[in-house]
């Protein structure tokens, strides 16, 4: 079993491109990973946002101070973004608060809470009612994110659908029709018809990879793991056609 | 592009606006405030127009908004330049009518969104036949010339390899073509969340 997939990768040595997609796949597959766990941290802070400025709404309503009210929901607020509220206003003891806002807003890493900010910063300046404004704002952003989540739900299943069909159930159905009918043990000479397929699936593959993450609105991030995905195609026809054809 | 990037800017635009202009914030102190940036494509062309105010090479606000109007590629930015533009000539009450206008470009966006999922829903299927059939069909006219070869080919004559091949090579050409404008159905229609 291991000579044979000694043997089998050892095929593999005449591809100049396949093995410089797989080398450079793996490489950029590490880059890969930092992306997705930023986006889950940044989508779970934005998740919290409306209910952060709901509570704030109602505590400023109540009579509350801004700042007060924000320290009030530092100590309750559950995940990340209460965490890093707390953070934040625990180190702004010696700045002023405009400049706490300004940091927890660059903590984040998020747009949405960075755009709330300043907005919330703008309303002091003018003194703006700022019940109202925060209630609005957990209003919209609510609204946004449900729209957001309603997207990656449903539209989640459908990229991986492309992917696994496009990069790994064609190469496969392909090799096997190939292998099948015209195995290299029995004398077909079919090297550049290998060729010109794997090509075809590589490519294939790179615009599953980029629909699948167009559809889910992060094209850049899938970018990462396109050479993987392609010459896991490539290596996946090549070597089934040579497991099943000899 | 730059429709997406107005489309993905504009209510938040709206909303600043709002809060803005309610808390006694002048138009033009307003624009300079989205034109310092955070509005993407909206806040560079806002700070170019303080820009050209700022040099005097401008006809004044009026002309600068009308002349953005021009620009504009998304019918939501272009609506929120043509009731700023009424607030300049006219005097209107712009507070009431961004937020009338943020509400319906709510729901304007609510609906792309949904419309944009629905749409999506037949591209994996569409792009599954394309790209799986096309290549099946291609790798048996492809493998042709060595099936029938030796005493096969007796019974029929085939075209030459060299022709084969070429046929194979622009017939998977076009389907990677045909994938790639079926996938680009999923940028086009972005509703720009």
């Amino acid at each position: 079993m291991i000579f044979m997939i000694y043997g089998l990768i050892e095929t593999f040595n005449e591809n100049l491109l396949l093995l410089v997609l797989l080398v450079f796949g793996i490489a950029s597959a590490a880059g890969g990973v930092p992306p997705m766990l930023e986006r889950k941290r940044r989508r779970s802070i934005e998740n919290t946002l409306p209910s952060l400025l709901e509570s704030l709404s109602d505590s400023v309503g109540a009579g509350r101070g801004i700042q007060e009210a924000m320290m009030e929901q530092s100590r309750t607020l559950p995940g990340v973004l209460g965490q890093l509220l707390k953070e934040t206003l625990e180190e702004s003891h010696s700045s002023s608060f405009d400049a706490a806002l300004a940091a927890f807003a660059a903590k984040t890493r998020s747009s949405q809470v960075q755009r709330v900010m300043v907005l919330i910063e703008t309303a002091i300046e003018q003194d703006a009612p700022l019940q109202g404004i925060l209630s609005d704002l957990a209003m919209d952003y609510e609204r946004l994110n449900d729209l957001m989540n309603k997207r990656e739900e449903e539209l989640l299943g459908k990229g991986i659908l492309i992917v696994l069909f496009i990069s790994i159930g064609l190469p496969v159905l392909i090799a096997f029709i190939v292998g099948l009918f015209t195995p290299a043990n029995k004398g077909f000479q079919i090297d550049s018809f290998n060729v010109t397929f794997s090509l075809f699936f590589g490519a294939a593959s790179a615009i599953a990879i980029g629909v699948s993450g167009r559809m889910l609105g992060r094209f850049k991030d899938a970018l990462w793991w396109m050479p993987g995905w392609v010459a896991l195609s490539m290596g996946l026809y090549l070597g089934a056609v040579i497991m099943i054809g000899g | 592009m730059r429709k997406l990037d107005e489309q993905r800017e504009v209510l938040y635009v709206i909303r600043t606006l709002d809060v803005l202009m309610s808390s006694g914030v002048g138009l033009e102190a307003a624009i300079h405030t989205i034109g310092s940036g955070g509005y993407g494509i909206i806040s560079e062309d806002f700070s170019g127009i303080m820009t050209r105010l700022q040099k005097g090479s401008s006809r004044g606000l009026g002309s600068e908004l009308k002349s953005m109007m021009n620009k504009a590629g998304s019918e939501g930015y272009r609506r929120l330049l043509n009731t700023m533009y009424t607030n300049v000539t006219q005097n209107t009450d712009i507070i009431e009518t961004i937020r009338k206008q943020g509400a319906r470009m709510e729901n304007e966006r609510s609906e792309s969104v949904t419309k944009y999922i629905e749409e999506l829903g037949s591209v994996p299927e569409t792009l599954l036949s394309i790209g799986m059939i096309g290549p099946i069909i291609l790798a048996i006219a492809g493998l042709i010339p060595q099936l029938m070869s030796g005493e096969m080919g007796a019974f029929m004559k085939l075209p030459p390899t060299a022709t084969i091949n070429i046929v194979v090579n622009v017939g998977l050409a076009l389907t990677l073509f045909g994938m790639f404008m079926i996938g680009l159905k999923a940028h086009t229609k972005d509703p720009g969340l």
